[in-house]
């Protein structure tokens, strides 16, 4: 059942040199250069050797891939893989001990469940609000962040409650507090 | 019974290199170990072993190996050190050069063959 359909295998004697386009899996233990075009899953064995423009829906690479890869579902380098190229997928693994070198595109990062939500808002919130917020939540900026600044804070403490505003600006000034720290770690 | 003659004889279960029925490759396959093509293949083959071309095999290809075992379609000149062999069912379009040819009963071809061994 070596040759059953549904499953390619490019031998390690093996150089392809030129077009792949295919609708099944491919595993590659020897060299294919060129473009490699698959609907389905791209497996580089250890052995293997991909010089090419690689479209596929899953990668696996053991082996070594140049060239860049675009795969519509994901692509993983594992720690025998080596790869210099871009990708571009949903989903991308690099285990530990995997070489790689090149650009990463994971598409559309939605930012509202982003890891780092500080850096999200300190990018994208200063634009839509910042001068009034450059007024008004100045004072409370400064007493939340200022605690090791001696001088200013009793005077300004004292402005607080008399210009703070209610409830809307909250969580501004939450973001405002996020934002200065961040610049302060830099 | 049905176990390991079923559907894969002897020499094809060695091979190491499989070209799937919904493969196309469009360029130049060359290597030193058996090559089973089960899909198409254009643009020119050339190995030290063997190839298997089988039924739903389509090759627009120069083909130069060692053997050449043909059940599928081949439009292209075969060049062979040791044998070609066109088996029932085959199509093949093309000249034939190999110092053994086996033609089976069933076969179709168009073309010439040449079985003096040259350059040798």
């Amino acid at each position: 059942m070596a040759i059953s359909e549904g499953s390619t295998i490019i031998g390690e004697s093996i150089l392809i040199n030129g077009n792949l386009n295919g609708d099944e899996d491919l595993t590659v233990r020897g060299r294919v250069e060129g473009t490699l075009t698959l609907t389905k899953t791209l497996v580089v064995e250890q052995t293997g050797v991909v010089r090419a423009e690689v479209q596929v829906k899953n990668c696996v690479i053991s082996g070594a891939v140049v060239g860049n890869v675009t795969a519509s579902e994901s692509v993983e380098i594992t720690k025998a893989g080596r790869m210099v190229g871009d990708i571009s997928a949903p989903r991308v693994i690099i285990v530990d001990g995997a070489t790689f070198r090149g650009r990463i595109d994971m598409g559309e990062v939605d930012v509202e469940q982003g890891d780092r939500p500080a850096l999200a808002r300190a990018a994208s919130r200063p634009a839509l609000r910042s001068p009034p917020r450059a007024i008004t939540q100045d004072p409370d900026r400064v007493e939340h962040g200022g605690h090791s600044e001696a001088e200013p804070e009793e005077g300004l403490v004292e402005k607080a409650p008399g210009v703070k505003p209610p409830a809307p600006p909250v969580p501004l000034a939450m973001g405002a507090v996020k934002r200065k720290v961040i610049v302060r770690r830099k | 019974m049905a176990t390991g003659i079923e559907k894969a004889p002897a020499p094809r279960s060695g091979a190491h290199t499989v070209i799937g029925t919904s493969i196309v490759i469009d360029g130049e396959i060359s290597g030193g170990e058996d090559l089973v093509i089960l899909g198409t293949v254009k643009g020119k083959i050339s190995l030290k072993e063997s190839l298997f071309v089988e039924s739903s095999g389509v090759i627009e290809a120069d083909i130069e190996t060692a053997n050449v075992e043909v059940s599928g379609h081949v439009t292209g000149n075969i060049a062979a050190s040791e044998k070609v062999e066109l088996k029932a069912n085959c199509k093949v379009v093309g000249d034939i050069r190999s110092p053994r040819i086996l033609i089976a009963d069933g076969a179709v071809f168009k073309g010439s063959v040449d079985m003096e061994i040259k350059g040798k």
